[in-house]
């Protein structure tokens, strides 16, 4: 075992604790098989609506979740699902909800493209590109005003970039100078339309320009990079200094949604990112610095698939919502007491 | 020794609406530390309608928070600050402007709980000055409300007197789940009796205004002034007129709605904004399925907006919703049976 | 001139409600018509302005011919148009122009008449609707006073008021108010014989006997009595039996006769009889059709069902109960049944009335020992297929009674088979009449 890693190494080797990154790579495989189970459970016709899977995009999802903690909270996307096992949610309530469960996160009135883990500080998948970034930004000025020091990651997509909501998030955000991160995961394609035909500026970071914040370009697929850029956007805003645009260039390997046919990108283009793989990358470097060898990722891997057939088990076994509370929490009890603020304890 | 009991009625004083929306800020403001205002302007301007006026001086910037021109984002902004612990009160400037904020209002405040199964709520109160009268033309005159009365997890209100604008905002801050209040800008002058102190109006009841055994005119916002000074001229012709603020559109108070209409017979519905498939069609329909149909002894008027754009000339304008005069033919060819 | 009474042949003109030349909507009142029997407003058949008005008040007009035109928008109005001698009217090539009241209505009046109302649905306000359910009254029977005719909570109210709540709920509180005076004997035919006294049933009046007399022969006055509370009678307060019996024989005292032949149906026949039994002297011959009181068994259900109907809708139906099937009474005839029963009052006073004598549908008096005593002359009509009380009643009369049982005939032989009832009347007529000639 290393006493300390060498000052050359990349930056989570040396900031991260070898528990830590084992745990991150443990997360990261466990996103890839949750993924590829709730692709499987789908084509089998356990799982209704359609998914958006985010394989290919693991690194993005946990990288920029090492820096935070359960006190800090995140707003997520409709490509949601690595968002949420990162910052720490059950992948068995996750299935539950996918399998439109009483036992799943949102009582199987969410679905896919709403999962959300509130206790653990993720606020919610949304089904509306760039709905969660101002949601995000109210968050912030809560943490503000009631948290100092915690701070809130919005996570969205490239497409999600040239909507209205984003602009006024990012300039209310930098005006107020709130702790927020804002996490753009470019995977190349807003559905079918690529970034270089649907933005005039496809760099991503150059906007944070307009609204005076940094902006940071990093390669996705590369965990140390992307959580590097992570901590120090989440450094800047517990200072207090405001927000960060933080563009984390991925890619998915699957289509958009279930009912995607693949007609825009090429079988070139997708191996090609195919064989960047985040988690191959990420467990080489753990090889590589002696953290986890290839008997330890075999381990994990093992770890994960249990861990997933356990879920998908507990998901099918789970009672369904009872149809007489079809109308439960459109609207929160008028007796709600009087401290209860929007997250319960 | 003898005691002198303690005074229990809070001095009452006579306020105009603006003013008394201004007295439930301040004292949410004071009572709570939670409550920040966010709007455009509503800071050292006091407020397109100088309804928000002094409390950035009394309050200080960090809880009357001017935003930028960002209805979508500021909305979105006062959803996410709900949905984790502040009680924001959000003012748009004109309710024309909500149109720019909806999918911050009808796809996450009034869904974020049921989408999330109950694990959050939005205790979010939103301000609308809204309604024709002002030479403002088409986009800054409209009466959105019954849009947003057709959402499902959003409440909405609308205050006809200075003590409803501010116990039913009081009530709204109290409440967990999303209200919008429209607020008619015509009446932001009209002076009433306001108690001081914390007092609510209950979202999710009518109020009874003038009983009468001949029609019921169910009214909203400004109409139910006018819906007042028609029944006092009805009164006069011996039409007992009894006039219902609505007070709150969603929930609807369909149970005094009902109850009224059993008695009287006949129902005049009276509201500002489109007639079309609007709070006249829901007060209608509610009367068609409950009991109360069996009672009805003439056609049920709906008295809405013209199905027009708010036009610009005064006239016009005038002729475009529905006024006193307006009123009393209803009232009198429905009592008289010509209708 | 439209037929409403079952025996009419003719109508008077009472009123006009519209003048010449002026417009008239469809359902509107037109003119009244006077029968023998009642007043009778008739609506306008169509919407349009009346010209030709042919017949003045007072005038009596057969039934089918015209008595005004209506004309429709727009129309030249030119002299009355021709109609044929048949009473059929006959219609101008312009069918838009409607007849007035020809029954039945012409296809054109119908058409227009039908704007005021869907599919003979009245139109009148759900308010309106409940409460003519809760006061047993029928829409169309009610004039409507809002626009298009809608018939509105205080058209029906005023009904209900003119009605005094109508007497027609059973558990509704009836009201009708005692009376004074003698009971109504109406008085037809002359000559020296001795006069019939008839005594309509139970329900009816004195135009029971209408479908009878004609048939009759000559030379006897005819003496038809309304019963208390029925026809043109005033309301007693009836207790019992015995007390309506009183009362008939106060009636036939105050007429003063030497000798009669009665004749009762139904419950009148057992009044007859009751009358037999103490004016015995002064009766030559007794007849009985259908009679009360010669058993227990009654059907409960027709007698109140009629006496409780308010509108003819509901009273045909029970109409059609007392004949013997072969042929039910028409509309007309349950028209003008129901226009003698238009009083609430009456119906009132006879539903309390049936409670009295035939409580729980059972005849409370007995008078086959009257029967049996019983030394004049006598014969009982009954119909097979009477409903209302069966004829196996008639088995226990002693011999000397005759029995006529009449094959298909029900209650109501008497507008049933009215020629057979009246010759077997004129054989008791012949017969008494030589038993008491002098030898």
């Amino acid at each position: 075992m290393l006493a300390s890693p060498p000052a050359n190494a990349p930056f989570a080797i040396r900031h991260h604790k070898p528990e830590a990154l084992r745990e991150a790579l443990r997360k990261m495989v466990l996103i890839r098989q949750f993924e590829e189970g709730a692709e499987d459970c789908y084509v089998r016709g356990l799982i209704h609506g359609t998914m958006h899977l985010s394989i290919g995009q693991e690194a993005s999802a946990v990288g920029l979740c090492m820096a935070l903690t359960d006190d800090d909270k995140i707003t997520s996307t409709h490509r949601g699902h690595g968002h949420c096992i990162a910052k720490g949610a059950e992948v068995g309530r996750m299935y539950a909800e996918f399998f439109g469960k009483e036992t799943g996160y949102c009582g199987g009135r969410g679905g896919s493209m709403h999962i959300a883990d509130v206790a653990k500080g993720n606020l919610g998948a949304n089904g509306i590109v760039a709905g969660g970034i101002p949601i995000a930004v109210g968050a912030a000025l809560s943490a503000k005003r009631l948290n100092p020091g915690s701070v809130v990651m919005s996570f969205f997509g490239d497409g999600a970039v040239n909507e209205g909501a984003f602009h006024e998030a990012l300039n209310m955000a930098s005006v107020w100078k709130l702790p927020v991160i804002f996490a753009c995961e470019n995977n190349h394609y807003g559905m079918s339309t690529s970034t270089e035909r649907s933005s005039a500026q496809p760099r991503v970071a150059e906007r944070a320009a307009a609204y005076a914040m940094p902006g940071i370009t990093v390669d996705g697929n590369d965990f140390s990079a992307v959580t590097e850029a992570g901590h120090a956007a989440v450094e800047r805003a517990r200072a207090g200094e405001g927000p960060s645009l933080i563009e984390s260039v991925t890619y998915r390997w699957r289509g958009h949604s279930k009912s995607d046919r693949n007609r825009y990108r090429s079988k070139e283009e997708i191996d090609s990112w195919v064989a960047r793989d985040p988690i191959s990358r990420f467990a080489t470097l753990l090889g590589e610095h002696g953290i986890a060898d290839a008997d330890a990722v075999a381990a994990i891997e093992r770890g994960a698939t249990r861990e997933i057939t356990e879920a998908i088990e507990f998901a099918k076994t789970s009672p369904g919502p009872d149809p007489a509370a079809l109308a439960r929490d459109v609207y929160a009890p008028d007796s709600a007491p009087d401290d209860s603020a929007g997250v319960p304890a | 020794m003898n005691v002198q009991a303690p005074t229990l009625e809070p001095a009452v004083r006579e306020l105009s609406y603006a003013e008394a929306i201004r007295d439930a800020l301040a004292v949410a403001l004071e009572t709570d530390d939670r409550v920040i205002l966010m709007g455009e302007d509503i800071g050292i301007y006091g407020g397109a309608f100088q309804v928000t006026g002094d409390l950035v001086q009394r309050f200080g910037e960090d809880r009357v928070m001017d935003t930028p021109i960002s209805e979508l984002g500021g909305a979105g902004v006062a959803v996410g600050a709900a949905l984790t612990g502040l009680r924001p009160i959000y003012e748009f400037q004109f309710s024309d402007f909500a149109t720019l904020a909806m999918d911050q209002i009808v796809n996450q405040a009034a869904k974020l709980r049921f989408m999330l199964g109950g694990t959050v709520s939005v205790p979010l109160v939103m301000r609308f000055p809204a309604g024709s009268g002002t030479g403002a033309a088409a986009q800054h005159s409209q009466s959105l409300e019954a849009w947003f009365g057709h959402v499902p997890g959003l409440k909405v209100a609308q205050a006809a007197t200075p003590h409803d604008a501010k116990g039913l905002l009081l009530a709204a801050l109290d409440d967990p789940n999303p209200v919008m209040l429209f607020e008619h800008k015509l009446l932001y002058k009209m002076k009433g009796p306001v108690p001081e102190g914390h007092y609510t109006v209950p979202i999710g009841k009518a109020n009874v205004c003038r009983p009468g055994r001949d029609v019921t005119i169910v009214a909203t916002s400004i109409m139910v002034q006018r819906a007042l000074a028609a029944a006092e001229t009805l009164a006069g012709e011996d039409i007992e007129a009894e006039v219902i603020d609505l007070r709150t559109i969603r929930p609807m108070d369909r149970a005094t709605v009902i109850e009224s209409v059993a008695r009287t017979s006949r129902l005049v519905v009276v509201y500002e904004g489109t007639t079309t498939l609007g709070i006249g069609a829901e007060v209608s329909a509610a009367i068609a399925e409950s009991e109360a149909f069996d009672y009805l002894d003439a056609p049920i008027i709906r008295l809405g907006g013209a199905e027009v754009p708010i036009p610009y000339n005064p006239e016009l304008e005038k002729a475009a919703v529905p006024q006193v005069p307006d009123i009393l033919d209803a009232v009198r060819n429905l009592v008289r049976g010509v209708t | 001139m439209p037929k409403v009474d079952m025996d009419m042949s003719s109508g008077t003109i009472a009123a006009w409600h519209a003048d010449e030349g002026a417009e008239v909507k469809a359902g509107d009142p037109l003119f009244d018509i006077e029968t023998d029997k009642a007043a009778m407003e008739v609506e306008s058949p169509a919407s349009g302005r009346l010209h030709n008005i042919l017949a003045g008040i007072g005038t009596e007009v057969a039934i089918g011919k015209p008595v005004a035109w209506i004309y429709a928008p727009g129309e030249a109005v030119g002299p009355p148009p021709e109609s044929d001698d048949g009473g059929n009217t006959a219609l101008p090539a312009n069918d838009a122009t409607a007849a007035v009241a020809v029954t039945p209505a012409p296809a054109a009046a119908d058409h227009v008449a039908r704007t005021a109302d869907r599919q003979g649905k009245a139109r009148a306000t759900p308010r309106a609707r409940r409460l003519a359910r809760d006061h047993a009254l029928d829409l169309s029977g009610i004039a409507g006073s809002g626009p298009r005719g809608r018939i509105a909570a205080a058209d029906v109210e005023a009904q209900a008021l003119e009605t005094r709540t109508g007497g027609t709920v059973a558990h509704r509180p009836l009201t009708w108010q005692a009376e004074a005076g003698p009971l109504k004997v109406h008085r037809s035919g002359t000559g020296d014989g001795a006069p019939l006294f008839m005594i309509h049933g139970f329900a009816g009046d004195s135009a029971t006997w209408q479908p009878v007399e004609p048939h009759l022969p000559a030379g006897h006055p005819v003496l038809k009595l309304d019963l208390p509370g029925h026809g043109k009678s005033p309301r007693r307060q009836i207790d019992s039996f015995r007390r309506l019996a009183r009362s008939v024989v106060e009636a036939f005292d105050l007429e003063d006769i030497d000798q009669a032949h009665l004749v009762g149906h139904s419950l009148g026949a057992a009044l007859a009889l009751a009358l037999a039994d103490v004016r015995a002297r002064r009766i030559a011959s007794l007849t009985l059709i259908a009679p009360a009181g010669l058993g227990p068994e009654v059907d409960g259900a027709i007698l109140t069902g009629i006496a409780r109907a308010s509108r003819r809708e509901s009273l045909a139906p029970w109409l059609a109960q007392l004949t013997g099937g072969a042929q039910p009474p028409d509309e007309g005839f349950a028209r003008a049944a129901m226009l003698a029963r238009r009083d609430p009052a009456l119906r009132a006073y006879q539903i309390d009335l049936a409670d009295t004598l035939f409580p729980d549908s059972v005849q409370s008096f007995d008078l086959n020992p009257v029967l049996s005593r019983l030394e004049i002359p006598a014969k009982i009509i009954w119909g097979r297929s009477d409903r209302v009380f069966p004829w196996r009643q008639a088995l226990r009369a002693p011999g000397r009674v005759a029995l006529h049982l009449l094959q298909d005939i029900g209650h109501m032989p008497q507008s049933e088979a009215p020629e057979d009832i009246a010759a077997l009347l004129s054989d008791m007529l012949r017969i008494t009449d030589r038993s008491h000639a002098p030898v």
